[in-house]
């Protein structure tokens, strides 16, 4: 079992730098729903089977999670990105080069950071997997124009939380982590009509041209 | 008993559906209704004290939060009924406030009811989805810019808050304690094991996710713009009663710090509040849209609070919340009948209005001295105290930026009141008739005044 999990844990760090060098968003949406399904399969890889068969609620969390994550949040984005009529992400506003480096070196940094964390029962790749992915989620979020990207953006940051989460066992009860995916999906279709919105209002969905609110003084 | 206040959150949630089968038609009854009802049921619940697995209610701060926010949500409902009359608004418009306003005030309610870190996370971060769609109520491509950073800052900001809430869980385990699941009185039970090392990583998280929501500078930025952007009426639900809910989530985290660390969380709080009310400061003196103004305000009073918190403890701070509440909804109320009789946001281009809208321009005047904390305030008294039990090199800085805001907020009120007759874009007689609720709200902020004053 153990194996795995550090192959799991592995692909999160792929899927990170990944993420950080793709300009097609159907090609993002895609690595972000594999994160979503691979979180869901955690708790279940990370049960220990010797003593005995998870419980129905494991069983239910993993089901829903990889639903939601998997299937719901992936359609939702993939409409949204039909309906705004993009396709890719062209001139981010950091490289791709340049992300996929500083994603590499955000990488190296947390995997030797995390030499001294030793926690008893967290496999040793968990805490940098986790951290590098919720590292490329914000990065996303400020290096890219694309409003749609920035969701994606914030969808990896999350992931990258759960991953901390179900790494170190730490569990919200089987309601609470309902309610998070329901949250999630909430903002997800929230964010969805938004960008429709701002495509239709604007004919553009870069979120760094959005900069008609300011403190100036001048009378417009 | 749990089932009462169940029902604090069902009702609303119920006049929401009704609202959506409605499409938009008896939205103004709908709304006066459900506010009615949950005002009700608030106040004959406000006494029960039980502490139920997911909600509870167990603390004077807790009622005294959930009356003051049904409260609000029953002046606002009733300021609705006038206003949607007055503004010329398309039936989808009407559907869709019609449907969030009372989700918003159903997970309002159920942040402030709920007894676990988990359910309470999940409730702040639904606050966000269902105000996010009001700010889109007049459907303008600034309102949309508003309503994306409102999404994105504040679900980054609570996404923190989650990890915070992790480390929360991890700091008991660290500690020794096996938690099975984050009910807040468990943790108030074990709070003297709890690591303080992991404790203050999960304090920091929380500080700045819930201080995203709650509007604390440097993790304001998306506060003024949608603030400024939403209709008065949801912008004082916003400012009046949300950050309120979010700035609970940081007491329930700072209500836990072990005896060492308590030191280090007051110390974030008095750094965050200070550079609050300096940021809030610097924008007033030279701000051109009174809506944006009273947003920042807003930011000045949150960081007073949170240094209220920190040097004078929970009472001082609920006093200053339920005044700043009551002021600066009734204030954003009138700043939305300037902007419907005006129609401009722009100070420079408003003026005489104690000719032509007297009622609204005399309240606002007194609103504005009221929220600075020009005695009978209540705010007076609570600064005051700050003033007073601060160190000096807190309660210098303090006096000064609080000085700066007085300053920059009556230049720009008298710049707008008096002086020339300025063009007005309604009849003024429909904006003078939406000023009876904020005559209520300040009426009640000036009887605390006065009652705390002679108490005191």
């Amino acid at each position: 079992m153990n194996m795995a999990v550090d192959l799991v844990l592995t692909a999160f760090l792929g899927i990170c730098l990944m993420l950080s060098a793709s300009s097609r968003l159907v090609h993002c949406v895609r690595l972000v729903a594999f994160q979503g399904i691979l979180l869901g399969i955690m708790p279940l890889l990370m049960w220990n089977w010797s003593n005995a068969a998870p419980g129905m609620e494991i069983w239910g969390a993993a089901f829903v999670n990889i639903i939601v994550k998997g299937v719901l949040l992936p359609v939702l984005l993939l409409r949204a990105m039909r309906k705004a009529g993009v396709k890719r992400e062209l001139e981010p506003l950091a490289g791709y080069s340049w992300s996929l480096l500083i994603v590499s070196v955000a990488g190296a940094m947390a995997l030797w950071l995390s030499r001294s964390l030793n926690i008893p029962g967290v496999p040793v790749l968990a805490i940098p997997a986790a951290a590098v992915t919720v590292f490329t989620g914000l990065f996303i979020i400020i290096s890219r124009r694309k409003a749609l990207t920035q969701s994606l953006g914030f969808l990896a940051f999350e992931n990258g939380i759960a991953l901390f989460g179900a790494a170190m066992h730490l569990e919200y009860g089987f309601f609470v982590e309902m309610g998070i995916l329901l949250d999630v999906l909430v903002l997800v279709f929230v964010m969805g009509i938004a960008v429709f919105q701002i495509s239709r209002e604007f004919e553009h969905i870069d979120a760094d041209r959005l900069n008609l609110l300011t403190d100036n003084v001048e009378v417009k | 008993m749990v089932s009462m206040l169940a029902l604090l959150i069902t009702v609303p949630m119920l006049t929401a559906v009704i609202a959506a089968l409605c499409k938009g038609r008896f939205c103004r009854l709908l709304l006066l209704t459900g506010g009615l009802l949950h005002l009700g049921l608030t106040l004959y619940c406000s006494s029960i004290r039980i502490d139920g697995r997911w909600i509870g209610l167990t603390s004077y701060t807790e009622s005294l939060l959930l009356i003051l926010t049904s409260a609000l949500y029953f002046a606002v409902s009733c300021y609705c009924c006038v206003w949607l009359k007055a503004e010329e608004c398309s039936r989808k418009s009407l559907w869709v406030l019609g449907i969030c306003l009372p989700l918003f005030l159903a997970t309002m309610t159920l942040v402030i009811l709920s007894r676990n870190f988990g359910v309470m996370w999940v409730a702040i971060e639904a606050t966000t989805l269902f105000s996010a769609p009001l700010i889109l109520f007049h459907r303008s491509g600034r309102a949309l810019e508003a309503m994306w950073k409102y999404l994105l800052i504040c679900s980054v900001g609570i996404a923190l808050a989650l990890l915070g809430t992790l480390f929360l869980a991890f700091a008991a385990r660290c500690g020794g304690v096996e938690l099975h699941d984050l009910r807040i009185s468990e943790f108030l039970n074990i709070r003297d094991s709890l690591h303080p090392g992991w404790f203050k990583v999960a304090f920091v998280l929380a500080l700045a996710g819930y201080g995203t929501k709650m509007g604390l500078a440097p993790f304001h930025t998306w506060l003024p713009d949608a603030h400024s952007e939403a209709p008065g009426a949801v912008s004082a639900l916003l400012s009046a009663g949300l950050l309120n809910c979010s700035f609970l989530g940081i007491i329930r985290f700072a209500a836990l710090a072990p005896e060492q660390t308590g030191d280090f969380c007051r110390g974030l709080l008095i750094i965050l509040g200070i550079v609050s009310l300096a940021t809030a400061a610097f924008f007033i003196i030279h701000q051109g849209d009174f809506k944006r103004m009273l947003a920042y305000s807003s930011i000045e009073h949150m960081g007073i609070a949170a240094m209220l918190f920190a040097v004078c403890g929970i009472e001082m701070t609920m006093i200053h919340l339920v005044a700043h509440s009551a002021i600066k909804m009734s204030l954003f109320l009138l700043a939305g009948n300037l902007l419907l009789a005006c129609g401009t946001r722009q100070i420079a281009r408003i003026s005489g209005l104690f000719n032509t809208l007297p009622g609204n321009a005399i309240l606002f005047l007194a609103g504005v001295i009221l929220i600075c904390g020009v005695p009978p305030s209540p705010l007076f008294f609570t600064e005051l105290s700050l003033l007073v039990q601060a160190p000096l090199w807190l309660s210098l800085p303090t006096v000064l930026l609080l000085f700066v805001v007085f300053a920059g907020m009556m230049k720009n009120v008298l710049s707008m009141t008096m002086g020339k007759n300025c063009d007005l874009a309604i009849n003024p007689a429909h904006a003078e008739r939406m000023i009876w609720v904020p005559v209520a709200g300040l009426t009640a902020a000036l009887a605390i005044g006065i009652v705390f004053g002679v108490n005191l």
